[in-house]
């Protein structure tokens, strides 16, 4: 019997108190490309990192063609032939791509000469091998995030992976680049490479991959044959590079690959993408932001023209690197505008740093919880009311008393499951955390609410009273601007959508929209799809 | 009483009792070997000799609290010393007033330190160390390597050398700065910011604190402080030279490490500082009076508060070491469960 | 041409010096005294080649002064017991890796910030230097000065050894992995790990190299004079911190050529004639050498702002 190039049996993996793996089976044989496919923090990234061996499992059983490894390290994985191709390029920005290269292939013996020509031939071979123009010579700071994910994948070709791991390839890449991405994805497949493919376009899956297995919630909830359903198997006949899933193709073939596309959402989900959201306000009242094509060159937002009104949710909707968080900082002063104007409560304002946007009533509860939204090392009651040091502390002074009638104010409110305000951040769980930042904003009383991907890493239960809690901020008359992947969410709570692609609003649709037009506004299809 | 300390109680515990058994074993050991230790006017020595170390190492603590370090602190007091000696006898200005610019002057040092790591976002450490130099530079320049300010007036030696209530003068400024530092960082929004800048300087920035202001604030006040130094060190010797306070720096961030500051920023209290600084005096104190140390106990106590200093960087790992250690075996005998079924 | 820009800048700006004393002090151009002060500044090359490799790995390291005392009066009580002086030579280059050892273990071993750590080690050196030799100066027996060579010929030899070593390491983290690896890890620790670079004993190594050329820098140091001074190397962190800060090593680590650190070095060494010749008096020196220091990381502060701003 032969043996799965890669076999995972029942991996679980905790950090602190949330279980991040909760027993995953997966498997790779050769020569296929194997999607992984789930919401933000279904565990997808542990378990990429279990398999690079970043994260040491805490149970389960690691086999690679079909011997046990007991201690995979970042070395072994590195000399079994598992290579991984980040979202965020592992690169040395002060070396250039050459040299980049050279120190992932080469053997790290301490006193070798170190071949410059060879290196830089090698470079240039391998970058031409996947279409790359990029110079052996170029300091990699001075790349772009594509150009720096290409050297990545350079390198994974170089050194021969039998196991190559992407994660979301195409999130920061032009339709050229794709094509040419997809196109080494199959080479590798065709020369018997195992590819775990991370993305969450569903295209993208059904262009490339062979099967599929969707995670949730850390549990592995199935994985499915992509190739036996003959839409996909044309698609990929038919189709070199991206292909057109909505537009692009006849009606009958269309509806079918439609629903295999609906079952994996649904997998994903987990439930019947519907009625679990809260009911939408009635009117909405005044225009508290307005913005007039706004624009930041240096976060790449360009021509943003929206009317956010009091007691509405505006769902910000776009694939990953589509500018959403940008947009985001810049209305936050994280990232000051260079271009346009905005105006709140019908004044014209500039907004410069966060300070200022906290005056002025903008309230931004990021999307990296861990690192932007909680300080976890301090207690909660001190996060709750770090925006609000001017007012809640008259003349400077920390008022104790005060702070944990609000804090436990919140706890309560918001239904905060902590051991009491005097519980460090990072004692909480992820929708714990969540519901700390959130409160930290609140407390600001603030006119407009920024949401980045509020229930990312959230489990089941607390997503649903976060939403719960977004809708009735909103009734109280809040304006609510909220980013997120997830598409069902954006659709179920926003009263208008607005659709983003590189760095601009691509349409604004009414917020019980269809999912495929939020999607083709996204990938930027709808036009072409006329033409075809 | 103090909210601040929660969650980290345990360790600030532990770090503060080690610190007081310290001290209470320095007192000890210097009671029974060293010559006249425990008389009041030895104590009032300590406490006179201290202030300097004391003030500098107070208002180094909100400033490793953030993270950052500052090397240029005994060079500000160097400079400001003399050019307080300067424009008192040169600019002939009246010496209280002398006094009132020379507090200018460092905070104009602090701001400058502010001014490039916050505008220009260069590391604390180079650019401390650059003025460092500069600064000390400075002070050997104006008074060309020799010059010396001698012959104050009496009046404004006062706190220096005089008493008040039946104690050093001086013991009253440090008491002041102590009171005063404790508050900014325990009771007020600054040091609440201090410690989330800390923590998590992007995490501060996302929370809508002006990071770059609080940053400044600190170097500047540790730059006037320094300069408040600069005049009791004056007014203790009656002499400014350029010489003043050099290697200052290294008592002051000894006596707030060892006060379980931690130097990764975030954690630590003005208690602990003070508690360092002084088991730091003491012990310099102390050893000048055992017989048969007293010849090289300047060496002695430096040497002595060089190796304290890496013994409390290294013991401050030590928690955390141990709960890697622990994790790493509970986990590896998690994995390896599995295995045996 | 634009990526040894910083280089190229540092050697254009030597020359204009060089050629303004060629034509305002000319007599800094007579053979003897520059042979003289091109054999004063030897010691801070070699020191400066270490410190900008400790610099490219992304620490720093403040205690080479102390080290360097301790390591001359090492080599100097070798001497002065009638050894031979490659034996003190050793003695002093075994004595500093010893002492790079100790901050990198601490650096590397427990992770702890350098600048604490050398801060640390840099007063306890001292001081227990003070208490073993209470400020007393060792004389050195006929033959140890100049290597026992006449003197114009030790003094090539001293400076034929540093520059020797400069073109070595310069060669080495050029052409050989293991300086590759120093920058590697400089750039960034956690790519390095992923390449199969073992980081923290990179920089223990960093640290030990380090230590050996103090020690190398105090023997030709030693051999200059007809004593050992215990109270040397007060001062001379900040002299090889400047050279390597002027030549283009970047302070947020893997950036930096050991040629430009040549060049930074003569710079500086050229300025103190130069300021003499402008009626600088010669206790500016270390005010200058502060704001030279900050001079540079400010540029480089403003250059890398704005690649980020273009970028």
């Amino acid at each position: 019997m032969t043996f799965p190039l890669l076999q995972l049996t029942s991996v679980t993996k905790s950090f602190g108190a949330v279980r991040a793996l909760k027993g995953v089976s997966f498997d790779l044989r050769a020569g296929e490309v194997h999607a992984l496919l789930g919401e933000n923090g279904a565990g997808k990234s542990t378990l990429i990192k279990v398999i690079t061996g970043a994260h040491q499992p805490d149970g389960g059983t690691i086999d690679l063609s079909g011997e046990r490894v007991a201690q995979l390290t970042p070395s072994a994985a590195h000399k079994l032939g598992i290579a991984c191709i980040y979202q965020q390029p592992a690169l040395f920005p002060d070396l250039t791509v050459a040299e980049n290269i050279g120190l992932r292939l080469e053997k790290t013996r301490s006193f070798t000469r170190v071949d410059w020509s060879a290196r830089r031939s090698r470079a240039s071979e391998l970058l031409q091998r996947i279409g790359a123009n990029i110079s052996p010579d170029a300091e990699v700071r001075s790349l772009s995030m594509p150009e720096q994910q290409l050297v990545e994948i350079a390198c994974a070709l170089g050194a021969g992976a039998r196991i190559v791991i992407m994660d979301e390839p195409t999130a920061s890449l032009t339709q050229k680049e794709q094509h040419l991405l997809f196109a080494v994805v199959r080479d590798l497949r065709a020369s018997g490479v195992g590819v775990i493919y991370i993305s969450h376009r569903l295209e993208e899956i059904f262009a490339l991959a062979d099967r599929v297995t969707v995670l949730r919630d850390g549990e592995s909830v199935g994985t499915r044959e992509v190739g036996s359903t003959d839409v996909s198997r044309r698609f990929r006949t038919a189709t070199d590079g991206i292909p057109n899933p909505i537009c692009g193709r006849p009606e009958s073939v269309g509806e079918k690959s439609l629903l295999t596309e609906s079952e994996l959402i649904k997998l994903m989900v987990g439930r019947e993408v519907s009625s679990i959201f809260p009911p939408a306000a009635s009117e909405p009242g005044e225009v508290v932001l307005s913005l007039k094509n706004l624009g930041c060159a240096a976060s790449g937002v360009s021509n943003i023209t929206l009317d956010v009104r009091a007691g509405e949710i505006v769902g910000l909707a776009g694939l990953v690197g589509a500018g959403r968080t940008e947009l985001a900082c810049v209305l936050f002063g994280l990232s000051p505008a260079d271009a346009g104007e905005s105006i709140l409560n019908g004044q014209r304002v500039t907004i410069t740093s966060p300070p200022e946007a906290v005056a002025h009533g903008i309230a931004y509860v990021p999307e990296d919880r861990r690192r932007h939204g909680v300080i976890l090392e301090m207690p909660i009651a001190h996060n709750m009311t770090m925006a609000i040091h001017n007012r809640h502390f008259p003349g400077t002074w920390l008022r104790f008393g005060a702070e944990r009638n609000l804090a436990q104010e919140f706890i309560r409110n918001l239904a905060v499951k902590a051991c009491g305000p005097e519980a460090p951040g990072g004692s909480l769980s992820g929708g714990n955390q969540q519901k700390v930042s959130l409160a930290r904003w609140l407390a600001t009383k603030p006119k407009l609410l920024i949401l980045d991907e509020p229930t990312q890493g959230v489990d089941v239960g607390a997503k649903s009273e976060i939403h719960k809690i977004i809708r009735r901020l909103a009734k109280d008359g809040l304006a609510v601007l909220m980013i997120s992947s997830d598409l069902p969410e954006v659709l179920g709570m926003s009263d208008r959508i607005a659709v983003l692609r590189g760095g601009t609003i691509t349409a604004m649709l009414p917020g019980k929209s269809d999912a495929h037009d939020v999607m083709s506004a996204a990938l930027g299809q709808s036009e072409k799809g006329i033409v075809a | 009483m103090n909210t601040d300390k929660h969650g980290f109680k345990a360790l600030l515990l532990r770090h503060e009792t080690i610190l007081v058994l310290l001290l209470i074993s320095e007192v000890i050991y210097f009671n029974a070997f060293g010559r006249r230790f425990g008389t009041a006017d030895n104590v009032t020595n300590i406490v006179r000799h201290s202030v300097e170390i004391g003030l500098l190492a107070l208002v180094m603590t909100p400033i490793i609290l953030t993270g950052g370090i500052d090397l240029s602190v005994g060079s500000i007091l160097g400079l400001c010393a003399v050019l307080f000696g300067k424009l008192w006898r040169d600019a002939g200005l009246d010496p209280w007033l002398a006094g009132v610019c020379t507090l200018g002057i460092g905070g104009l040092c602090g701001g400058f330190n502010a001014l490039l790591i916050t505008r220009l976002g260069l590391p604390p450490l180079i650019v401390t160390l650059g003025t460092f130099s500069l600064f000390r530079g400075l002070a050997e320049a104006i008074t060309q390597g020799v010059d010396a300010f001698t012959n104050f007036p009496e009046s404004c030696l006062v706190h220096g050398t005089g008493q008040l209530a039946g104690q050093p003068t001086q013991a009253w400024i440090l008491l002041a700065a102590a009171k005063g530092v404790w508050l900014l960082v325990q009771r007020t929004t600054f040091g609440r910011s201090f410690r989330a800048i800390g923590f998590a300087p992007e995490g501060a920035r996302y929370a809508g604190l002006p990071v770059q202001r609080r940053l400044a604030m600190a170097y500047v006040l540790a730059g006037v402080v320094a300069a408040v130094a600069a005049l009791t060190y004056t007014a203790r010797f009656g002499t400014a030279k350029a010489d003043a306070g050099t290697g200052y720096e290294l008592f002051a961030i000894t006596a707030v490490v060892l006060g379980g500051t931690s130097i990764f920023g975030g954690i630590g209290s003005v208690q602990g500082t003070l508690l360092g600084v002084a088991s730091v005096a003491v012990l310099s104190n102390g050893l000048t009076r055992v017989p048969g140390l007293m010849n090289i106990a300047s060496e002695l106590s430096g040497m002595l508060t060089g190796a304290l200093l890496l013994l409390a960087l290294a013991s401050g790992l030590l928690p955390k070491m141990l709960a890697d250690w622990r994790a790493r075996r509970h986990s590896s005998s998690q994995s390896a469960q599995p295995k045996l079924t | 041409m634009k990526r040894y820009f910083r280089e190229l800048s540092v050697a254009a700006a030597l020359g204009v010096m060089l050629l303004l004393l060629a034509v305002f002090a000319p007599n800094f151009f007579e053979p003897q005294p520059l042979l003289s002060r091109l054999t004063a500044a030897a010691p801070k090359l070699v020191l400066a080649c270490g410190v900008a490799l400790v610099i490219i790995a992304r620490q720093i390291d403040i205690s080479i002064g102390s080290l360097f005392a301790v390591c001359g009066t090492c080599a100097g009580l070798v001497a002065a017991a009638k050894l031979p002086w490659p034996v003190a030579m050793l003695a002093a280059v075994v004595v500093g890796a010893l002492g790079g050892a100790l901050n990198g273990v601490l650096v590397a071993g427990l992770r702890l910030p350098s600048i604490v750590v050398t801060l640390a080690t840099m007063v306890t050196m001292r001081e227990a230097l003070r208490l073993k030799q209470q400020g007393v100066f060792i004389n050195l027996p006929d033959g140890a000065q100049w290597f026992g060579l006449p003197m114009t010929a030790g003094q090539f030899t001293v400076c034929g050894v540093a520059f020797g070593l400069l073109v070595l390491m310069a060669f080495a983290v050029k052409h050989l992995s293991a300086g590759r690896f120093v920058y590697a890890v400089g750039s960034d620790a956690e790519a390095a790990r992923l390449a199969g670079i073992r980081p923290q004993l990179t920089t223990f190594l960093v640290f030990v190299l380090m230590g050996a050329f103090t020690g190398l820098a105090a023997v030709l140091n030693m051999v200059q004079s007809p004593q050992v001074d215990p109270n040397s190397g007060r001062g001379l962190e900040l002299e090889a911190i400047a050279a390597a800060v002027v030549g283009g090593v970047a302070v947020s680590g893997g950036r930096g050529r050991l040629w430009g650190v040549l060049a930074g070095l003569l710079l500086l060494v050229c300025i103190g004639p130069a300021l003499t010749y402008v009626g600088v008096k010669p206790y500016w020196e270390k005010a200058i050498q502060g704001a030279i220091i900050l001079l540079a990381v400010v540029a480089d502060g403003l250059r890398s702002w704005k690649g980020v701003n273009h970028g």
